[in-house]
């Protein structure tokens, strides 16, 4: 067994007072992978998005601890260098900043936390070229400004390629099989596997069992309501996908 | 109605008519030469054209004729644009300076010169382009220019001359011994089929109340490219009033960069006139006030004959309690078919304190046109600041990054490479309120830019 790298306990938050998450408890330990499923308003974005930091939300109770530290007290830059990574569900668009400018200042600030020496030029080049390959995103897509103009599934590779250039030890993927063709879906998973070892762990926050086919989990939680109400392994997600989420709703109500 | 310690115009003038000066205009004075003081005012908030911009500051100071100032090379070094290998004209305080200019004079009679030498040397080519633009009294500063401004810069370009290197102007205001206004007439013709490029800068040595009055003529003529970039970087206590009048001809292309970095109170016309067909004109702007400066373009474009195209993008980011005014007008007449015309201004807010008026207007009379305007001001948006936060770019890091992105479309569009990638730089280091030594000002005359946060 790893050791813990994220424990959530009791957390509550809310977004202009009105209360979405409500009592969440987990916890995910190195090498192992975590699907939250569950159905639209459950609270399931929320979770990711005070995980990474978004500040609209607001925590009224509750602790997370990533790595033993206070994750909660973290800016959300330090969240990133500590080792958090949050791919969006909807990657913002950057007009003027292009990808290899943005992954420049943001490596830069990774190692100058971690205490290494900044990359030369040609190495930080080496590393991006590595680093496309691995997620098979087109090498034209790295001089264009940051999700500008792409598509879905680009947006998706592109949120990937950024993961593996910063290799977190947690990996929050928020519905990252929203909006992918069977393709896409396919390489987006496989970079994610690739990316994967024994001492990170990856969070899969999904709506439906198809992402899981590919990215196989180890525990599946089911959310409904701000809380974790069911815990199983990865039958739970095809029972789930064959049942509906009706069928946790009733269950939750008896 | 004067407020408190506010100068009348009588005094104001009195610095201009008490010695007599042998100014471009050639008669010492505004009489007899359509220029009446009695009925022009200082500009007002009354009036449209200056209902953002008060010069109640300005008129805090009696200013005087300062003196030339001897310069070394090595200070106009620091305020050269690294790479850029040009043709020098150097003024401080209004007077020319010529052991640190470069002066040209070619069969053909390709000119960069001071305005002053041009007229005494070439009285038939002064005469000619000289007041022929109609700019003479817009306003009080027009008209104060035209009665009793001294010297400039004169660029004449024969048919199909085209200049080798781009001409660097330089005005040095300094303010040391007395408060120092500095007027400066410019002249350029560009000649058939020429092409030049040119870049006028200001700067401070030091840190005192100057005010700089600029007014410069341009003809373009057919099928001529010219290039004209105006950089504002005179100190925190200089104020500046900047008019420009460009007449197009058939076919020509002028396209104008402004970039305003510093200044107290600093006020861009840029008046375009196509007085024939075909022409285009691309106006770029972009402007950086901090504190409580306050920085004004206005920009008047009057598509008088078919087939002409212009295009405005004017970008500003306004921190502190500092204040823009954007005012951009098109007039397209009846004749003016087919006109093409695109105008877009942009504005971040740092601050809740920050203020931006903004004004795109069209004024259309012909039917076949194509014309668009737009105007938008915000903050800097959230969504993105967090998005490279959340890769672990420190919150001023990502807003240098958003901010320099913001502005990048008009930086890139900067034609002389050099001045580029000086405002690239200067811009960063504005963001990150690093001081800079020469470029803008002499550091003496520099508070420091504060950083954005």
């Amino acid at each position: 067994m790893g050791k813990t790298l994220l424990k959530i306990e009791n957390l509550n938050a809310t977004i202009e007072g009105k209360s979405i998450l409500k009592g969440i408890n987990l916890e995910i330990k190195e090498g192992e992978v975590h699907a939250i499923m569950g159905p639209n308003g459950s609270g399931k974005s929320t979770l990711a998005s005070v995980l990474a930091g978004r500040e609209i939300f607001e925590v009224t109770d509750g602790h997370v601890e990533f790595m033993g530290k206070d994750l909660l007290s973290m800016a959300p830059e330090e969240r990133s260098r500590e080792g958090v990574f949050l791919a969006f569900q909807y990657p913002i668009e950057i007009p003027g900043v292009s990808i290899t400018n943005f992954m420049k200042a943001a490596v830069s600030q990774h190692r100058e936390h971690k205490g290494l020496e900044p990359l030369s030029p040609s190495e930080f080049l080496k590393l991006m070229k590595e680093k496309k390959e691995l997620v098979e995103i087109e090498a034209k897509l790295a001089n264009r400004a940051v999700n500008e103009g792409f598509s879905g599934g680009e947006k998706k590779k592109n949120e990937v390629f950024q993961m593996a250039m910063l290799e977190p030890k947690l990996a929050i993927l928020d519905e990252t099989d929203s909006g992918l063709d069977i393709d896409a879906l396919r390489i987006v998973a496989n970079g994610v596997n690739k990316l994967k070892n024994s001492e990170n762990a990856t969070l899969v926050i999904t709506h439906y069992q198809r992402l899981l086919d590919y990215i196989v989990p180890d525990v599946v939680h089911v959310l409904y309501d701000g809380k974790i109400v069911k815990t199983g392994g990865k039958e739970l997600a095809l029972e789930l996908e064959e049942k509906g989420y009706d069928w946790i709703k009733k269950e939750v109500q008896v | 109605m004067a407020l408190k310690n506010q100068i009348s115009k009588e005094d104001f003038l009195a610095v201009f008519r008490d010695e007599p000066i042998n100014t471009l205009l050639g008669t010492n004075g505004d009489n007899g030469n359509g220029l009446n003081f009695t009925t022009i005012d200082f500009p007002n908030k009354t009036e449209e054209e200056w209902r953002h911009t008060s010069i109640n500051k300005i008129l805090q100071h009696r200013f005087g004729l300062g003196k030339t100032v001897s310069l070394d090379k090595k200070t106009v070094d620091l305020f050269t644009i690294p790479g850029l290998d040009a043709y020098r004209l150097v003024f401080i305080n209004g007077y020319y300076n010529p052991d640190l200019s470069d002066e040209i004079e070619k069969a053909g009679k390709l000119l960069v010169k001071s305005s002053a030498k041009v007229k005494k040397e070439h009285p038939e080519i002064f005469n000619k382009y000289y007041k022929s633009t109609d700019l003479g009294s817009e306003n009080f500063f027009t008209t104060l220019n035209t009665a009793y401004a001294t010297n400039g810069s004169f660029i004449y370009l024969p048919d199909n001359a085209v200049l080798d290197k781009p001409v660097h102007i330089i005005n040095f205001s300094d303010g040391q011994d007395s408060k120092t206004i500095s007027q400066y007439r410019n002249v350029f013709y560009a000649g058939k089929n020429s092409k030049a490029q040119i870049v006028n800068s200001f700067h401070s040595l030091t840190v005192n109340y100057t005010l700089t009055n600029v007014a410069t003529e341009i003809i373009v003529d057919e099928n001529a490219f010219l290039n004209f970039n105006i950089f504002q970087g005179e100190g925190d206590d200089a104020f500046q009033m900047n008019h420009t009048k460009v007449f197009q001809h058939r076919n020509s292309n002028f396209s104008s960069h402004t970039i305003t970095l510093c200044g107290a109170i600093v006020r861009n016309d840029i008046h375009i006139k196509h007085l024939d067909e075909g022409c285009e004109t691309n106006l770029n702007g972009l402007y950086l006030p901090d504190r409580e400066q306050h920085f004004d373009n206005h920009i008047f474009v009057h598509h008088a004959k078919p087939h002409g195209t212009s295009n405005q993008i004017y970008k500003g980011i306004i921190d502190n309690k500092a204040s823009a005014v954007f005012l951009g007008k098109v007039l397209v007449d009846r004749d003016a078919q087919k006109t093409l015309a695109a105008q877009s201004n942009r504005n971040v807010l740092l601050t809740k304190y920050a203020k931006v008026n903004s004004k795109p207007q069209l004024e259309i009379y012909a039917d076949d046109v194509a014309c668009s305007h737009g105007s938008t001001t915000g903050q800097i948006d959230k969504e993105a600041l967090f998005y490279l936060q959340s890769r672990g770019i420190d919150r001023r890091n990502a807003e240098t990054l958003l901010l320099s992105a913001f502005l990048s479309d008009v930086i890139e569009n900067i034609q002389v490479e050099p001045l580029k990638i000086l405002v690239k730089l200067l811009i960063n280091k504005r963001l990150k309120g690093e001081k800079v030594e020469g470029q803008c000002s002499m550091i003496e005359a520099c508070h420091g830019c504060d950083p954005i946060d």
